[in-house]
């Protein structure tokens, strides 16, 4: 989809929709949000809807950040203490390597 | 004209097709002119228990490392510490295969696998990988049975054990018992990797890559979780690692109804039992002549000693054979059989049980002593006090008259690892052990690769056909019958038969000849041909009957070659053939009897006679029992109690040899290709973007008509 021939209420609804979408877990639509209308909301000349859009994308940014930090962090985690874990660390994993603890 | 053209080119179209096809018949393969496979690896696997892991492991894509053969201990200093090539795949020499030297290498870095020459040219004087006491935790005494005896307190009895086989080693340990093989991998060793006056080897070095990934890790209550884990949630589930299991062989002289199981009335059972495995470091490696062929020979040469006898003159008990599979790795066969009893699910019950005769390791008796072991700890119960005294009793008298000299070990003393011990944990049953040993085991060689015919001093004289080495008698053959009688008669004596009888029971040395030449040199020979099943007969070298002498290591179930282990189907078909008589019946009714409750029923190739043979159907009342550990039928994986040993699974397992470069070599190559990459795409670059220039046509007019 082009932006450039859409009319700017219908990419703030876009906008908004995508921000809305994010919350039921899925940080994949904030992060493509903020791909997609970062040039929208920064770098083109201001109009009217334009503020209500940089808010959608910082909100989108700092959501998406959250997301970022707790994943790194868990993942981190559970590679370096699925081993030790011993029974728990089985019942949480979907595929265990074979031959290493 | 245009016909000539067409007839041209459909010429040069076939030529083309014919050059195509030349080359391609004629093509070599790149990687057969890079590797050299190994074939006929021997590996050492992982195996498991309730708590630790041992055997050995590779990475998953195999460990290579720069040859390098241990002949001195240069060597090893150069492996360890000086090397300029590490990592280090050892070509170790017989005699530095031994505790220190194998810990050593565990706890370097510098060294990515082993692969130990088999042979017995510096073969050290003792070599055992087990440990120094067999079974510590699964015997009978514990801290609540005679504390004092558990443990091997009082008596090692593998003191020469170094305990090699149960360490974890995280790099692959392979054998190479092929001189042939070996002899390749020393030429490529000399041709490149020797030193020239002390300076090292230059690149290229040749190198071998040991692969023998294994699946299980940590512990059997680990593996069995995440199988059942896979089994429940994967797509495509894998099994890790399987329990040690196989068959036990029974019989008895007299028949059980095998239909109804659980307590037979009026039925007093004296059992003879003896071990049908052994094991060694390599996996499917066995020989256990003296731990077990030993045994096993003497009982089936009792059986048939027994057999005329008990049907002429049948004694007061049912005298119960058993051969028990599985007891090198915590008395698998014995504690099932046991267990089945306790529960009612055995042909028998602990109550039928009279008294027992366990025959250990008899074969190094070079003609001096044997040895009745009973357990000091049982005689505080009178009634088993009495019984075994009157069992020792009996069978002194028995061997005096048989030129043996057979006495008692000290009378503190416990009994040696033996299946006797599952029995008593249960209840105290009168039994002895009989052993060649009087404390310590004689066998320097126990459960190794050089427990084999050579260990027990079997021989042949040179220039004997097969046909003419199977019957002839060996000293230790000669020995063995003489042991066979003395358990022969004293088990007669022992069910209550008569006296008088007890002269007409004699072993034949010629049974115990060919025993000994089939479990020992060679299994393929024609008195198992001619009492084994015509299909596998048949099937020659691709069934049980392969070349060579049979391993004894018990190994998981099914197996490619057939459902039961190649040693028990051989136990139950000799025991088949020495007790059973031939029947008329057709082979579909051979395999479809009408009652199958006292006997059963065995379609045999039958004996040849110039060359041909009808086959026959025999009926004896041999029978096999499953013998899996009672922890995985309980699914108590940790259990303290029972055998829990499992064997991991794998993918593959191989070996190949061929040349490396230097690590600078392929960094440069590496480089070189990168760069020309890099070149390729920025000469691209330029050429698209320039493009009019470079390819535009000078001969067309930029003046375009409307």
């Amino acid at each position: 989809m082009n932006l450039e021939r859409i009319p700017n209420e219908e990419k703030l609804q876009l906008c908004r929709r995508y921000y809305l979408g994010g919350f039921a877990f899925l940080p994949f639509l904030w992060l493509v949000n903020v791909m997609w209308f970062f040039k929208e909301a920064f770098l083109k000349p201001a109009y009217t809807e334009q503020p209500q859009l940089k808010s959608y994308v910082k909100k989108s940014a700092m959501g998406l950040l959250l997301w970022v930090a707790v994943l790194t962090t868990w993942i981190t985690i559970f590679q370096h203490f699925r081993a030790r874990w011993g029974e728990v660390g089985d019942y949480l994993s979907f595929t265990i390597p074979l031959g290493t603890a | 004209m245009r016909k000539m053209e067409d007839l041209i080119s459909i010429n040069c179209v076939k030529l083309l097709i014919i050059a195509l096809f030349y080359t391609c018949v004629s093509c070599s393969s790149v990687e057969q002119k890079i590797y050299v496979e190994l074939n006929d690896t021997v590996p050492c696997v992982r195996l498991l228990n309730a708590t630790h892991q041992i055997g050995c492991q590779s990475s998953m894509s195999g460990d290579t490392g720069v040859l390098h053969v241990l002949e001195s201990e240069d060597d090893l200093d150069w492996i360890l510490n000086t090397g300029p090539h590490p990592p280090y795949m050892i070509v170790m020499e017989t005699a530095f295969f031994n505790r220190s030297v194998m810990l050593r290498m565990k706890n370097s870095s510098r060294v990515s696998g082993v692969a130990v020459i088999v042979s017995k040219t510096g073969l050290a004087e003792n070599f055992s990988p087990h440990t120094t006491c067999p079974n510590q935790n699964t015997g009978v005494y514990s801290e609540d049975y005679g504390p004092e005896l558990a443990n091997c307190n009082v008596t090692a009895w593998n003191p020469l054990g170094n305990g090699l086989s149960y360490e974890d080693f995280s790099f692959p340990v392979f054998a190479l018992k092929d001189e042939n093989q070996t002899q390749v991998i020393r030429k490529c060793y000399e041709d490149h990797n020797l030193r020239v006056n002390g300076s090292a080897p230059q690149y290229p070095l040749c190198a071998m890559q040991l692969f023998s990934h294994m699946h299980a890790v940590t512990d059997t209550v680990t593996c069995m979780r995440r199988t059942d884990l896979q089994n429940r949630f994967s797509i495509n589930p894998e099994v890790l690692c399987d329990p040690l299991s196989d068959f036990n062989v029974w019989s008895s002289t007299r028949p059980l109804n095998n239909s109804a199981k659980g307590h037979k009335t009026n039925e007093s059972v004296v059992i003879a039992a003896t071990r049908l495995d052994g094991r060694s470091f390599f996996w499917d490696e066995a020989p256990a002549a003296e731990g077990t062929v030993s045994g096993i020979v003497t009982l089936l040469a009792a059986v048939h000693a027994l057999h005329p006898v008990t049907q002429q003159a049948p004694p007061l008990r049912n005298i119960f054979f058993t051969f028990f599979q599985g007891e090198a790795f915590d008395y698998i066969g014995s504690s099932k059989m046991v267990y089945d009893m306790e529960r009612n699910e055995f042909v028998i019950d602990l109550d039928n049980v009279h008294s027992m005769l366990e025959i250990g390791q008899v074969g190094l008796r070079s003609g001096r002593d044997l040895w009745m072991h009973s357990d000091p700890i049982s005689f505080k119960n009178n009634s088993v006090k009495d019984e075994v005294s009157l069992m020792m009793k009996n069978m002194q008298s028995v061997a005096a008259g048989l030129n043996i000299s057979l006495d008692e070990p000290p009378v503190t003393q416990p009994l040696p690892p033996s299946s006797l011990q599952r029995f008593l944990r249960v209840r105290p049953i009168p039994g002895l052990v009989l052993a060649d040993h009087r404390t310590s085991f004689i066998n320097r060689y126990y459960e190794s690769v050089y427990d084999d015919a050579e260990n027990l001093n079997v021989s042949y004289p040179p220039n004997l056909s097969p046909d003419e080495q199977l019957v002839f008698e060996t000293e230790e053959a000669k020995s063995l019958a003489e042991v066979a009688t003395l358990v022969a008669r004293s088990l007669y004596q022992q069910a209550g038969g008569e006296e008088r009888n007890l002269n007409n029971i004699t072993a034949d040395p010629k049974i115990v000849a060919q025993l000994l030449y089939g479990f020992l040199i060679q299994k393929n020979n024609s008195w198992f041909r001619s009492l084994l099943p015509p299909e596998v007969t048949k099937k020659g070298a691709n069934s049980i009957l392969s070349s060579g002498p049979p391993q004894f290591y018990i190994g998981v179930g099914p197996r490619n070659i057939g459902p039961v282990h190649s040693v028990t189907r051989f136990v139950q078909y000799i025991m088949a053939n020495l007790t059973g008589t031939v029947t008329n019946l057709t082979e579909t009714q051979c395999q479809n009897p009408e009652s199958k409750d006292l006997f059963s029923y065995f379609w045999v190739t039958g004996p040849s006679v110039n060359g041909s043979g009808e086959p026959l159907c025999v009926r004896a009342s041999v029978r096999l029992a499953k013998a899996v550990s009672p922890a995985f039928e309980r699914m108590e994986y940790g259990s303290r109690d029972y055998s829990t040993w499992t064997e991991s699974r794998w993918k593959s397992i191989r070996a190949r040899v061929f040349l490396v470069a230097s690590r600078e070599l392929e960094m440069l190559t590496l480089g070189v290709g990168v760069a020309v990459l890099l070149l390729s795409l920025l000469v691209t670059y330029f050429i698209s973007s320039k493009a009019e220039l470079l390819f535009s046509s000078s001969r067309e007019t930029p003046t375009t008509t409307y």
